[in-house]
């Protein structure tokens, strides 16, 4: 089982690598001058001049590579050429906001994902499978910055239920410690400022989760489906085992498996999607950065949140991967290589 | 069953209700040769509209087939120039003149969403052929290679996956400036290693199966293994991927314009009009609106048609 | 309870597929088993012999009622109470703590993410027994199958045992709660020889000492003269004859019977003349097709 953490350790790192020279291949791939673009916009010819200086972009571009790599493991990607702020103390600064949109957005996609997929599973071929299945079609296609354009629009400017601006309204922000918003109000125990941080988070995170929704609740379905026709299943019957202990029990837990997997990787897209829904309602986190980034011609930056969101992502899925070892009696043992 | 789904596609069906019945791979790839054309089209068209199709499925490709009609038509039916700005006429509601209304500068909805479906659906179609021949190159290519070159290529695969595609595609076309160009070279870099690693499994799997075995032991070549049976054999899986891959693909590359990174303005793009209309919402909301309906009703449509497809490939599904 | 009548009365019962849920299509409804009829009596061993198709798996799971799509027809009677049509809360009562089943392929009918021991007592735990006595209970039954260290096997996984200590859980599971009736629809069929033969054994020394009636579901005649006392013979969903094991083997009434005995291949016949099929001999007997 060691073994395989390292082998899994191993090919984490790898893949760290190779998202490092993706982005790296990318950033010597804008066309023109690149110290020109680097510099910003306003850049005068001294400070271009500087740029290339700093950036060693007169070396050869092995060397340059090689550098960028040394510079990317002390945890520099540069600096913003429109906040001259380090890209990393800049992302790091919002990265806590997006992965509690995200969180929050997970929470609801699980929540109803996976009761859908069993519903419809259960329910194959009849009414209420189909339609499930209709509802979840047409909600997996609505683009997410749309239906958070329209959520803000409906429920916060028309029915007034949630606030349409981005930060805490009652008190002003928490104390900044976690950076995590409904975390650092629990700490502070002001709970009219934690009901605060959530309602600012509900709409973003339920327009986040709309597509997940989807996706999760038809691979809970697919799996609870092909559990439900399983030998074990019928032998659970044949024991006199009730239906809902059956579907529950037996279906559910061996089904949750692949589920976890998927739900994994989703976190990562929506760190991606995430910058959508930070666009639309204008929450400090990675996405409102990468926005005023790409807005601002601001490539480095770009790159460098790029960079960071391919690095939890990975990150991500190794903790899933590990979390599923531990707990997934299947993976275990052939691990362990007993047959 | 399980035995039947690994049976070569052109070889007639050995399940004894559905004797002499080929896949439906097989009967695509004789449909597109120029020598079967007429038949095979019309062969086509009775598959995905015929009697024994649910209604369902001859809904989304009948959705599918009006969209691409809009996409190819759509410049000739705009009813006004979907650039040509008129102050008089700025945010004026849905109504008689302008069906779906204005935007701010008085250009008419209707006609840019209508303008804007050319470019976005042929976009959509040609970034998710461009991306599934790039991954049938790769996999092939890989698949013929000594070991460690697949190994190596399989390896690219992971890492290009491994940052998600939206975060890719953001970044390339960031890099390459705003226009429709690097926004389709940014999601086929994005979308091909998906492609490739799906047709690399099967082609694995086939080229150990045992019908493979055997026409190597009577002295097929490799090549003319991979491309008389393997590939063939994989078909099903590659146009089921790609039927479902343009539906996200329409739905992401409206995401990058939004975002501002598509073709700059005054272009008409699905995602910058409801960029555009965003900041009044309030007052204008028909500017946002309507576009947003038109991915919907587009992302539905092609994932509906996905759907379909694979129930058409895999005859066992049909009843799920 | 008087050992001469049957506990299970089964009469003219037929399994059917409706039209519309046949895979592949196809007119009309397709019937699976045809009018089967037979009985078993207390501690009674009785096997169903078929080729596969023949529709012995489908009358078996149509005791237990397991399949959802199905159209069951006929008497399925059980210690006097009446199983077709009764409410699924009497059958679930029924399944398990008296009419058990043992599975075809015990590498797929455990659950891999569940424990051996929750799998084993799990009969027990449904009916509200505590936690404490369904385990010890589990344990002392896997203990009488000869599964070695039964106690600290509990808390294992599937994964974690071959195929013959698996076929063994799945029996315990079957066999916990007391059963008066084992139905084993092919259970050595996915283990090699020499497990089979442990198996096979183990059936025999339960029923004995339980006095548990088992229905034994197989192709393979060999098993069949060790295990059985009477025989069904089943060909294309239909009754051919039922008769005690040793006038089966010396005296076949039917040219079907006749044949499946003859076509089992000796090791002295002469090499060169082919082996005689089933097909031979109905073709000999012409007159008396099953249709």
């Amino acid at each position: 089982m060691v073994y395989f953490i390292f082998r899994r350790l191993g090919l984490a790192a790898l893949s760290l690598w190779g998202v490092a020279t993706i982005v790296f291949v990318m950033s010597r791939l804008i066309p023109g001058d690149i110290a020109g673009v680097a510099a910003g916009r306003f850049a005068s010819a001294e400070q271009i001049e500087h740029v290339r200086e700093t950036l060693g972009l007169n070396k050869p571009l092995v060397v340059q590579y090689w550098d960028f790599l040394v510079h990317a493991v002390h945890g520099d990607l540069g600096t913003s050429a429109y906040t001259h702020q380090s890209v990393v103390s800049g992302i790091g600064a919002v990265l806590p906001a997006t992965i509690q949109l995200v969180v929050c957005g997970m929470i609801i996609t699980i929540l109803l994902a996976v009761p859908l997929g069993v519903l419809s599973a259960v329910n194959e071929g009849r009414g209420g499978d189909t339609a499930i299945r209709l509802i979840l079609v047409l909600e997996g296609g609505v683009p997410v910055f749309w239906l958070a354009i329209m959520l803000r629009w409906i429920f916060g400017s028309i029915l007034g239920w949630f606030p349409i601006s981005s930060t805490n309204s009652l008190n002003g922000a928490p104390p900044h410690v976690t950076g995590f918003s409904v975390l650092d109000s629990l700490l502070f125990g002001d709970f009219s400022n934690v009901l605060d941080s959530v309602g600012h988070l509900l709409l973003p995170a339920i327009a986040l989760s709309a597509p997940f929704i989807a996706t999760l609740a038809r691979n809970v379905r697919s799996n609870m489906m092909s559990a439900l026709k399983s030998d074990y299943i019928t032998f659970a019957v044949s024991k006199g085992v009730p239906p809902g202990r059956i579907v529950i029990h037996h279906g559910l837990r061996s089904a949750l498996g692949s589920t976890l997997t998927i739900a994994g990787m989703q976190f990562g897209w929506m760190v991606s999607s995430a910058v959508l829904v930070e666009a639309v309602f204008s929450l400090p986190g990675v996405g409102s950065y990468m926005y005023h980034a790409i807005v601002n011609h601001d490539t480095f930056a770009v790159l460098g949140a790029v960079l960071i969101i391919g690095f939890v992502f990975i990150v991500t899925a190794l903790i899933v991967d590990l979390v599923q070892m531990s707990i997934d009696p299947r993976v275990r043992n052939v691990q362990v290589g007993v047959a | 069953m399980k035995t039947e789904d690994k049976l070569p596609p052109g070889l007639p069906s050995t399940h004894p209700d559905r004797r002499g019945e080929v896949s439906f791979a097989y009967r695509f790839s004789t449909a597109t040769s120029p020598l079967a054309v007429g038949r095979g089209l019309g062969g086509l068209a009775r598959r995905l509209f015929g009697a024994k199709t649910f209604l369902i499925n001859r809904i989304a490709f009948g959705l599918v087939a009006v969209l691409l009609l809009l996409a190819l038509l759509g410049p000739v039916l705009a009813p006004y120039d979907p650039n040509a700005p008129n102050t008089n006429a700025a945010l004026q509601a849905p109504g008689a003149v302008h069906w779906l209304g204005t935007d701010d500068v008085g250009r008419d909805v209707l006609s840019r969403i209508l303008t804007g479906a050319t470019q976005t659906l042929i976009s959509a179609v040609l970034i998710v052929v461009f991306a599934t021949l790039i991954g049938v190159i790769v996999a092939s290519a890989a698949a013929l290679a000594p070991r460690w070159a697949d190994e190596v290529v399989m390896r690219v695969c992971d890492m290009f996956m491994s940052i998600p595609s939206l975060v890719l595609a953001l970044g390339l076309a960031a890099a390459l400036g705003p226009s429709l160009t690097s926004i389709i070279i940014a999601m086929v870099a994005a979308l091909w290693p998906a492609t490739a690693r799906l047709t690399r499994g099967i082609l694995r799997e086939t080229m150990t199966s045992a019908y493979i075995e055997s026409a190597q032991i009577v002295g097929m070549s490799r090549l003319r293994l991979m491309v008389r049976h393997a590939i063939p054999n994989s078909l099903d899986a590659i146009y089921v991927h790609a039927s479902m891959e343009i539906s996200g693909t329409i739905v992401m590359m409206s995401g990058l314009a939004f975002l501002g990174v598509g073709a700059p303005p005054p272009s008409a793009d699905w995602g910058s009009m409801i960029a555009q209309g965003q900041d009044f919402i309030t007052t204008a909301w028909w500017v946002s609106l309507f576009p947003g309906l038109a991915i919907t009703l587009s992302a539905v449509a092609f994932g509906l048609a996905g759907d379909a497809v694979r129930s058409l490939a895999d005859p066992s599904s049909r009843r799920s | 309870m008087d050992a001469r009548s049957p506990i299970l009365n089964v009469s003219a019962l037929s399994v059917s597929v409706p039209e519309k849920l046949r895979i592949g299509g196809g007119q009309g409804d397709l019937r699976l088993v045809d009018g089967v009829s037979f009985q078993i009596r207390s501690g009674e061993r009785l096997a169903l012999v078929g080729e596969s198709g023949s529709g012995k798996s489908m009358t078996a799971r149509a005791l237990m009622q397991l399949d959802r799509d199905v159209v069951l027809k006929g008497s399925v009677c059980w210690d006097g109470t009446e199983l077709l049509g009764a409410a699924p809360r009497r059958l679930r009562e029924i399944r398990g703590a008296e009419i058990s089943m043992l599975f075809q392929d015990p590498m797929t009918a455990l659950n891999p993410v569940l424990t051996i021991g929750e799998q084993v007592a799990e009969p027990l735990l449904v009916r509200g027994v505590s936690k404490k006595n369904a385990y010890r209970k589990a344990a002392q039954i896997l203990d009488r199958l000869h599964v070695p260290k039964a106690k600290e096997r509990l808390r294992a996984y599937p994964g974690q045992f071959s195929g013959g200590m698996r076929q063994r859980v799945v029996m315990a599971a079957a066999l916990v709660a007391e059963p008066k009736l084992l139905i084993a629809d092919e259970p050595t069929t996915a283990l090699d020889v020499r497990v089979q033969e442990q198996v096979l054994d183990l059936i025999e020394e339960q029923s004995r000492e339980l006095n548990l009636a088992v229905l034994f579901i197989t192709h393979d005649l060999a098993t069949v003269a060790g295990l059985a006392q009477s025989v069904v013979v089943m060909h294309h969903g239909k009754f051919v004859e039922q008769q005690n094991v040793d006038d089966l083997f010396s005296k076949p009434q039917h040219p079907y019977t006749r044949g499946l005995l003859a076509s089992v291949p000796r090791l002295d016949a002469d090499p060169n003349r082919r082996l005689l099929t089933v097909e031979d001999y109905m073709a000999n007997h012409g007159g008396e097709s099953l249709g």
